[in-house]
């Protein structure tokens, strides 16, 4: 969506503009375009939407969905549904059809950002089972938006395919990180967590190629109870045998999805398992591999961890609770996902008061 | 952004479908070590003994386990261990996983390769020895000449050839090293280096290390400015407070160790505070004062110690028995010594022990910090060369000191000739051949060879052959048991300590091979 007077200025054949008309004139001077056969341009006026904002009219509906919003911080594309693992926690159930069309919109939506966003994420479902489609869309990304850094969601298993890896991988421009999931410091703690035999191997191998063609690569580990049950142990082996990763991001788990129907395997009181969280962050600080909290409000952490705490939880998806508002680091605090009253927050929340001493 | 959450649906019934497979155990059997099974080939893991109840199993990534007594016997017959038990074990490379593929090994592989790629980068460090003269008399020392003996001095038209074979090297980094004698007392022919080697660098754009190996005796104002200028490192040798220092390295004055502490003083005045590092010798006299040593470097600023022992061969050897000791007794002094050094950290001193941190790097870290002297295949003639003032390069700085001793059967020919083949030179395919890991008898079996190599010239040296049996060597004797007294520190040691252990283990500033000054 663009201003009403700049239309002028940034008119081009090739982009579906939607201009804010709030009057009556402007509205007519717009269906007065379109008429004189300038068909790319229509008029909307909603509180909902911004100018930069990306939208998806619903076809003969006069509805239409923001699918890119400028004002937010967090910025993710979805690509697939499908997906090769079947995690116990999955936050993003996958089903089998086929759904090119999301990778369609994709393009348009990449075509259509007007201001380019620090960071986009690229997100599934398992986005490399788009083969070089994948390729497609992060080229269009860095031939419209050059300086936007992309992070890819990837469990990277099928990078252990060597044609396909290449072709994803060779002369790709810097500027991209890839975000992979690695759950245990075994083939059978993994491939259970994915629910997957084999993927431990695979995604070992992913990573290791990663690493051939020089990319950028975080690391994710979900803090369910299968993988605390030896996290020290993960993290001893990250930083013997992975210390290329640029990071590794521990996650309280997002109840929603498969979380919810696994939630004796899922659900954890986070402060219960402190001990382990500082032995983790012990070993990973000893092998110098950098690392961050994610997704767990303060008060789930203990406190020395905070420094590696992260505000990660996306904007559009995150919430405080009532009991927050009195809380002297509400501000540089995660909070919780805005679906934890359907499931469970990831420990007691606790406000914390300003004590005499600070 | 409300296309990218799916809530409600009856996607949220997820049923777990897969379990571990439960299987019998796949642990290694031991046939004088462990061996895997022929299917999954991931190399042998070996153990040993560290105390009665302490056995070490360490992997083919080198990685290490400790183990009871009990425990090891139920891993060498491959009994049942619990899940976690095996996940801990496959995923330090200590038995393999049934299941184990492609990645598997291509990690192992790249543990491996990591290990070995110091050894890999071709010749990195060079010394350059402009002068045998040397203001001490040192009594264990192979080499020096006095300061009248103008005959033990390198020409010019072969340190102008030594400067320019220094870029045969592919390495992108390199260290330059004068060592003597006393290479300040040949100053000119320091600053001659210097230039001819930083004008070529100009094109060459190598990452360049110069360090001059010192008493410090001569260090002057117009000196120290050229270090400066030219970013040139000094190393120094302190042997321990005073008296020690005094009666270890003899001059005329009986000042040498007041002459070095100024030299060391003026150094950081004029070139900077990290501009002068110091290195000691063990001598029989070291033995009854660790504690006073390590003291003595606290003291005089330094932020790190290398306890070194003596050198068993050239003029150390002929006074063997007058300044030698045994593997033990020098065990006994180097533990006392660390341990000085770990209660001065415990107390909120920096100060890193240097051979402690070579062995932490070996058994810790994934990055191998190419100490040259625990290389395998030896890194002689392939890590290093010596460009001697007598005309001649030397695979390392031991070879050049027998040649002192009349032996120059290690010699690689003249400096004036020296050509990329050198690396190839049948000496240095011998020293090669004389220090494979794999194919030492006695290196193969041992559970440190992924971490040490055998010392041809070290061999050569003690029994005039390099393919002594290895174990016989006083190379083999002491590391077996500095490796055995480290696994036993990293076991019993306390968080903070561990902690300190990998700080020292990671790659460091420590390739410079110590100083013969």
């Amino acid at each position: 969506m663009v201003e009403f007077d700049t239309l002028a200025h940034c008119w081009s054949p090739d982009i579906q503009f939607l201009v804010k008309a709030t009057d009556q004139v402007q509205r007519q001077r717009i269906i007065d375009l379109a008429s004189k056969g300038l068909d790319n341009v229509r008029w909307i006026d909603g509180a909902h939407v911004e100018v930069g904002d990306v939208v998806l009219p619903a076809p003969g509906l006069s509805r239409a969905d923001v699918v890119y919003r400028a004002g937010d911080i967090h910025h993710s594309l979805f690509l697939t549904n499908r997906c090769n693992s079947y995690c116990v926690m999955c936050s993003q159930p996958p089903t089998a059809h086929d759904d090119a069309w999301l990778q369609e919109e994709a393009l348009d939506i990449v075509r259509h950002i007007e201001d380019s966003p620090n960071c986009i994420g690229l997100t599934g479902g398992e986005p490399l089972l788009l083969g070089t489609r994948l390729r497609d869309i992060i080229g269009l990304l860095q031939v419209v938006h050059p300086e936007t850094r992309i992070e890819v969601l990837t469990n990277g298993r099928l990078f252990s395919n060597p044609q396909l890896a290449d072709d994803m991988l060779v002369d790709l421009r810097a500027g991209i990180k890839w975000l992979v999931p690695l759950y245990g410091h075994a083939d059978f703690l993994h491939d259970f967590v994915v629910q997957s035999p084999g993927a431990f191997e695979q995604t070992l191998d992913g990573l290791l190629t990663l690493q051939d063609y020089a990319q950028s690569i975080q690391l994710r580990i979900v803090l369910i109870k299968p993988v605390l049950e030896h996290l020290v142990q993960l993290c001893e082996f990250i930083g013997r045998n992975l210390p290329f990763v640029q990071e590794v991001a521990l996650m309280s788990c997002e109840p929603i999805g498969f979380a919810l129907a696994n939630r004796a395997l899922t659900e954890v009181d986070l402060l219960a398992w402190s001990e382990t969280l500082r032995a983790a962050s012990r070993i990973l600080q000893r092998y110098r591999v950098h690392h961050l909290y994610m997704n767990a409000p303060l008060c789930a952490l203990p406190q020395e961890l905070w420094p590696y705490a992260h505000r990660s939880i996306s904007d559009w998806k995150q919430v405080y609770k009532p009991a927050c508002d009195g809380c002297v680091v509400k501000s540089r605090c995660a909070g919780l996902f805005a679906w934890h009253s359907k499931g469970w927050t990831p420990a007691a929340v606790r406000p914390f008061e300003e004590t005499k001493n600070e | 952004m409300p296309i990218a959450s799916v809530t409600g649906s009856d996607k949220d019934s997820h049923a777990i479908l897969f379990y571990p497979r439960k299987r019998e155990s796949q642990d290694l059997t031991l046939v004088g070590s462990l061996r895997a099974p022929s299917d999954h080939n991931l190399g042998a893991t070996k153990l040993r003994k560290l105390s009665p109840d302490c056995v070490v199993a360490i992997s083919p990534s080198g990685d290490h386990l400790f183990l009871t007594a009990e425990g090891a016997a139920e891993l060498c017959a491959g009994g049942a261990t619990d899940e976690m038990v095996r996940a801990d074990r496959q995923s330090l490379f200590i038995s393999a996983s049934p299941f184990a593929g492609l990645g598997t090994k291509r990690l192992l592989k790249s543990r491996q390769l990591a290990k070995r790629s110091t050894v890999i980068n071709g010749i990195s460090l060079h010394i350059l020895v402009p002068t045998l003269q040397c203001g001490h008399s040192c009594r264990y020392c192979q080499v020096s000449r006095t300061l009248d003996d103008e005959g033990h001095t390198m020409l010019e038209t072969d340190l102008d050839s030594a400067c320019d074979a220094i870029f045969l090297s592919p390495a992108p980094a390199l260290t330059v090293e004068f060592q003597g004698g006393d290479p300040l007392l040949r100053f000119d022919l320091i600053v001659r280096a210097v230039q001819r080697i930083e004008q070529r660098n100009r094109i060459e754009q190598r990452d360049i290390r110069f360090v001059v190996a010192s008493t410090l005796h001569q260090l002057d104002e117009s000196m120290c400015d050229f270090f400066r200028a030219h970013r040139v490192y000094l190393s120094t040798s302190i042997d321990g407070p005073a008296t020690l220092h005094n009666r270890n390295r003899p001059t005329p004055g009986r000042d040498a160790y007041e002459r070095t502490v100024a030299g060391i003083a003026l150094a950081r005045a004029l070139i900077g505070e990290d501009s002068v590092s110091a290195l000691m010798t063990t001598t029989r006299a070291s033995l009854a004062y660790p504690q006073e040593i390590v003291d003595e470097y606290v003291r005089l600023g330094f932020s790190e110690i290398f306890i070194r022992p003596l050198s068993s061969y050239g003029f150390a050897k002929r006074n063997q028995a007058r300044m030698g000791y045994s593997v033990d007794q020098f065990m006994v002094f180097f533990n006392a010594a660390l341990d000085r050094v770990l209660w001065w950290n415990r107390n909120g001193t920096s100060i890193r022990e240097v051979y402690s941190s070579i062995l932490f790097n070996k058994m810790l870290s994934t990055f191998d910090a190419g100490y040259v002297d625990l290389q395998s295949p030896t890194g002689a003639g392939a890590s290093v060369l010596v460009y001697n003032y007598d005309g001649y390069v030397y695979p390392c700085d031991e070879a050049r000191m027998l040649a002192e001793d009349g032996d120059v059967s290690l010699r690689l020919g003249s400096i004036a000739e020296v050509d990329a083949t050198i690396s190839a030179h049948p000496v240095v395919l011998e020293l090669q051949r004389a220090s494979m890991p794999d194919e030492i008898d006695g290196c193969a079996r041992c559970a440190y060879h992924h971490f040490c190599g055998a010392n041809p010239v070290d061999a050569h040296a003690q029994y005039g052959n390099m393919f002594a049996p290895v174990a016989s060597t006083e190379h083999c004797q002491r590391h077996l048991r500095l490796f055995d007294s480290m696994y036993l520190r990293l076991r019993n040691a306390s968080d903070a300590e561990l902690d300190l252990f990998h700080t020292w283990a990671r790659p460091a500033s420590f390739e410079s091979k110590p100083c013969a000054a």
